[in-house]
């Protein structure tokens, strides 16, 4: 390790950027950022929970389809 | 696709809703994982559904040797392993916050639920070890209605006479007059929401199964 050199940027114990302040800046946000800080975070789990359910209902739907559409051609086939 | 499908998706999406949302009162302990029980809870009625589904179609096997009966009382079988796994984690999750432990072997219906699970992987494992078709039909038939019988003893009858951290054990049953009356109002149609989405998934997996037999005998 060249503790010397220039390269080497402090990442770790030192604000790289004022952006991640995001929380304290609450005011300004807008009426949905707002909701969602509220009640302690619990409607960003809501909000995760939802998105996985939603995938997972998409991916069902697709499945189902998928399986409805081989059973016709199965059964045309053996007509 | 059916109807009652799009009805299934509407129904737990606000299940779900309903069981982060709702005010619940504070307990000792539990705190917020008293949500837990919206899905933890109906993971284990969904598995004695397809289990008992499994057994069903395991009985018709046996009465009328249809090779589509096997495929349906195995189909339901493995719906309801993936739900019992389910249990399980989401149990040691909640254990770690609640008991203090991921897994303890003084608790007898977390290690009897584990042994159920074992029970029915063995269902599968003998029916790898067939291949004629009707021998495996029947023979995996008889194992599966003898599997079945073991599983109210397991969860129920047993954890019931021993001491227990888990609701439902030393003589107290799991859900009582001490349970908050508020949690019922998502537990009961969380229960009937995932018990039909088992189902949904077991008809995706029988028909996907009925399918690909099909090809594969023709």
């Amino acid at each position: 390790m060249q503790e010397d050199s220039v390269a080497i940027v402090d990442t770790l114990t030192q604000v790289y950027s004022q952006k991640w302040t995001g929380a304290e800046q609450i005011d300004q946000s807008n009426a949905f950022i707002h909701f969602m800080y509220s009640n302690n975070l619990i409607f960003v789990v809501l909000g995760v929970t939802l998105i996985i359910w939603a995938i997972l209902l998409f991916f069902m739907f697709r499945v189902d389809k998928k399986v409805s559409s081989l059973e016709e051609k199965i059964n045309t086939d053996q007509k | 696709m059916k109807a009652w499908k799009y009805l299934v998706a509407v129904w737990m999406t606000l299940v779900i809703a309903a069981g982060i949302l709702i005010y619940i009162p504070e307990i000792p302990i539990l705190e917020q994982t008293a949500r837990n029980i919206f899905f933890h809870v109906p993971m284990w009625m969904a598995m004695f559904a397809m289990f008992t589904t499994s057994f069903v179609y395991s009985i018709r096997v046996l009465n009328s040797h249809d090779p589509l009966f096997d495929i349906k009382a195995e189909s339901a079988a493995r719906v309801g392993m993936v739900f019992g796994i389910c249990g399980l984690m989401t149990g040691s999750l909640w254990a770690r916050f609640t008991w203090g432990t991921w897994w303890t072997f003084a608790e007898p219906k977390m290690n009897l639920a584990a042994l159920a699970m074992m029970i029915y992987v063995a269902y599968f494992v003998l029916r790898s070890a067939f291949d004629d078709e009707e021998k495996r039909a029947r023979i995996s038939a008889v194992y599966n209605i003898f599997a079945v019988t073991t599983i109210p003893f397991l969860l129920y009858v047993v954890p019931r006479q021993l001491m227990s951290l888990h609701p439902g054990a030393d003589g107290n049953p799991a859900f009582s007059e001490i349970t908050a009356p508020e949690l019922r109002y998502v537990l009961y149609p969380a229960m009937i929401g995932f018990i039909a989405l088992s189902f949904w998934i077991y008809d995706i997996t029988h028909r996907y199964k009925t399918v690909q037999s099909r090809i594969e005998n023709s």
